[in-house]
């Protein structure tokens, strides 16, 4: 048996198993043994990465367009199939269940991170209240990262009022540092205590405006 | 020649008035509701101005600016809400409805604008305004809450009897005149609050900023306990007080306590970097 042979009978090999034969080529030829290795590691990645997250119906659909797209798989009455193996399988046939396993990894990636746009957008409306409650402002930072999704939000719907926000999300960010460090000071004063939660309340007041659909 | 070319500019601004006038859309909606219905406006750009009315008639009058903005209105039985809808790209000119909107007096108000002048008057149920630019004025409430929030906009507060007065302004200035309850709160960031009453006869008087000034006015026959301190800015006391304990150290010129005849009400005062001045009336 060569390669080319082999190489034509890989995903039996894969799927169901080798025999005397493939496996005495396997032995002798480091080329087919290497790439078989490398796709049982990538397939047992992949089972790992999905045990971790369960990506949303989203990634998966992605994924699938993405196939569709490689003629990997294509749609027939009964529902998707995968395509037909080209009758001379060589080693670029590999290329698109290869991209797909590496698209997933990647998606899985992008999916946890939150970075899937345009559907991140509407996450800032879906989180920021929740955030509201103890919203941290970082110190000796005009804006975090909250402050700045915050403001990219209010730009995209009125680009003339991101200064303004801007301006009033530093004010508070100053008026909680100094409040924390007034309660930190001295613990016992219930005053200051107080005053921490007046100055969060200034903030919660400036994200909810922000986020209000209802005005502009 | 003078003349008749001074006609025709007349003609042309009378014309460009009318035709400015003709694009304004006068509409009046009513509403039959019971006792205590709970009214709610949101205005995207534009005025809101509640006031009493006689009977059980909620009647509301949008006057709007262009055909890209329209009003919607629902009636949940004693409920009523009315919203701006913006039909397309419009900014503060095209989508602005002015609304005047009469109430039976014991209604529970709430009103939302972004920009516009938002005005209660009048009213003993609970009345509720915010805005992050609109002004905000609330005169001759009794025995209700009253709620106001605003970024920026300023907010004027006058004749609240009994009320249960809760202030946030992230930077606009407040100024309370006659206005008494069991509580009396302003929290603001860089806003300046002014007080200008007699601390009622019992209640708690809270009036907290980050930088702006806080000025206090009232007669010398109050009756009140006061805290004022600020952490940067400086401190001015105009009464004469009796001295009581502090939690904090009292540190002339950043702070100063007392209580005024019988100390009826409580009264704090809170700065980090603005100027608190109590003063004599």
């Amino acid at each position: 048996m060569n390669c080319t042979e082999f190489q034509e009978i890989l995903p039996e090999v894969f799927e169901a198993g080798r025999t005397a034969e493939q496996a005495a080529h396997l032995k002798s030829c480091p080329r087919c043994s290497g790439l078989l290795a490398d796709l049982d590691l990538i397939a047992r990645e992949a089972r790992q990465l999905q045990e971790l997250a369960e990506p949303s119906p989203r990634v998966w659909n992605s994924i699938e367009i993405e196939l569709r797209r490689e003629g990997v798989i294509h749609e027939l009455p009964g529902g998707p199939v995968v395509a037909p193996r080209a009758r001379s399988w060589n080693l670029g046939a590999w290329l698109a269940p290869v991209a797909a396993l590496v698209l997933v990894a990647f998606a899985i990636g992008v999916y946890q991170r939150g970075w899937l746009s345009p559907q991140s957008a509407p996450q800032l409306t879906a989180t920021a209240p929740a955030q509201i409650s103890n919203p941290q402002p970082a110190k000796n930072q005009p804006a975090n990262n909250e402050d700045q999704q915050l403001l990219a939000a209010v730009a995209s719907r009125s680009p003339a009022m991101r200064a303004q926000y801007a301006s009033n999300l530093q004010n508070v960010n100053a008026y909680i540092r100094d409040a924390e460090e007034s309660a930190q000071a001295d613990p016992n004063d219930e005053e200051a205590q107080q005053i921490v939660m007046d100055a969060y309340e200034q903030r919660a007041a400036v994200y909810e405006m922000a986020l209000d659909r209802s005005l502009p | 020649m003078a003349i008749a070319r001074r006609a025709q500019l007349v003609s042309m601004v009378i014309l460009a008035t009318a035709i400015y006038a003709s694009a304004e859309v006068r509409k009046e909606f009513r509403f039959t509701v019971g006792p205590r219905s709970v009214i709610s406006i949101t205005n995207q750009y534009g005025p809101i101005s509640v006031k009493p009315g006689v009977g059980t008639q909620v009647i509301v009058t949008a006057v709007l600016h262009s055909d890209q903005v329209e009003v919607d209105h629902t009636q949940s039985g004693n409920r009523v809400d009315i919203l701006s809808h913006l039909l397309s790209q419009t900014d503060a000119d095209t989508g602005r409805v002015d609304y005047e909107v009469s109430v039976p007096a014991d209604a529970s108000v709430a009103m939302r604008s972004s920009t516009g002048l938002l005005h209660a008057e009048g009213l003993h149920g609970d009345v509720t305004l915010e805005g992050s630019q609109a002004n905000v004025e609330v005169r001759d409430i009794a025995n209700a809450h009253v709620h106001v929030r605003t970024l920026n906009g300023s907010v004027s507060l006058n004749n609240i009897r009994n009320g249960h007065v809760e202030v946030t302004s992230v930077g606009g200035d407040v100024v309370l005149n006659a206005v008494n309850g069991p509580l009396v709160q302003v929290n603001s960031t860089s806003g300046k609050i002014h007080y200008e009453g007699d601390f009622g006869s019992s209640g708690e008087y809270m009036l907290t900023s980050h930088s702006g000034d806080i000025e206090a006015s009232a007669p010398t026959d109050a009756s009140f306990d006061v805290t004022a301190r600020s952490v940067r800015g400086k401190v001015e006391n105009d009464f004469l007080l009796e001295p009581k304990h502090t939690p904090f150290v009292v540190r002339a010129g950043s702070a100063f306590a007392g209580t005024m005849n019988k100390a009826a009400s409580s009264v704090r005062l809170f700065s980090f970097s603005g100027k608190i001045h109590l003063k004599k009336r």
